[in-house]
């Protein structure tokens, strides 16, 4: 995979370990990506939104997670505007 | 968008770990001042005496406030304002956290430190609404020592 773009380091005493991430474009959860791993093997790449998804979003449907904010902040000021 | 570092060293006291995950960090919207925040980088590492434990951490979604010591976000930038995202350390009665919400999970040996950064656009979002937010946590089940945690976010 090219260019995942996150990034992780994990400091042991005696080691250092790095690790290139992604973050899912449905769920926002972070990815790991080992050397040389192809998109599909931590995941996948949906084209309907052209970005990288986790393997627990890779059998579903596309639902980008601008979308889910959007929705879970409409269904909070609806409930506000009926007083709840 | 202005940027804030918040850490568990900033109030309260650190809590001992045990086998349930205690929430050593947390940042949420709150009504009155809601605004969608973006964690983009966060450490952890445990600051005991050394030894070879393991120790679990997690950064899931949370829907309502525990009892943690309020803290202040430090701006980056000093020309910024103080954050309306309301950041909280040390709990010592959980904030409800969504299961199965993990955006992060990893177990770690307890002498390791762990800092991860987000490729920019790629932050962890929580969004607008009341009380919804992030919380980084720790468990271990052999490990009782404390755990200390920081974080950037923007909003």
């Amino acid at each position: 995979m090219r260019n995942p773009g996150g990034y992780a380091v994990v400091t042991d005493g005696d080691s250092v370990r790095e690790a290139d991430t992604f973050t899912c474009a449905h769920c926002n959860s972070i990815v790991i990506v080992k050397a040389g791993q192809k998109a599909e093997d931590v995941g996948g790449f949906c084209r309907m939104c052209m970005d990288l998804i986790c393997p627990r979003c890779a059998d579903g449907p596309c639902v980008p997670f601008e979308k889910k904010l959007e929705a879970q902040e409409a269904a909070y000021h609806a409930r506000r505007s009926y007083g709840h | 968008m202005a940027e804030y570092a918040i850490s568990n060293k900033m109030g309260g006291t650190q809590q001992a770990l045990a086998s349930s995950f205690k929430t050593l960090l947390y940042i949420f919207a709150t009504s009155g001042s809601l605004k969608r925040g973006k964690l983009g980088e966060f450490n952890i590492g445990t600051n005991s005496a050394p030894a070879d434990n393991f120790v679990e951490y997690d950064i899931s979604r949370m829907t309502a406030d525990g009892t943690a010591t309020s803290i202040t976000p430090n701006p980056v930038d000093s020309a910024d304002g103080a954050a309306v995202t309301t950041a909280k350390a040390n709990a010592t009665a959980e904030p409800t956290v969504t299961s199965n919400s993990d955006l992060w999970y990893d177990a770690l040996n307890q002498r390791a430190s762990y800092r991860w950064v987000a490729r920019p656009g790629k932050e962890l979002i929580w969004p607008a609404t009341a009380n919804n937010g992030l919380v980084i946590r720790a468990k271990s089940a052999s490990y009782s020592g404390t755990v200390a945690a920081s974080a950037s976010f923007s909003e």
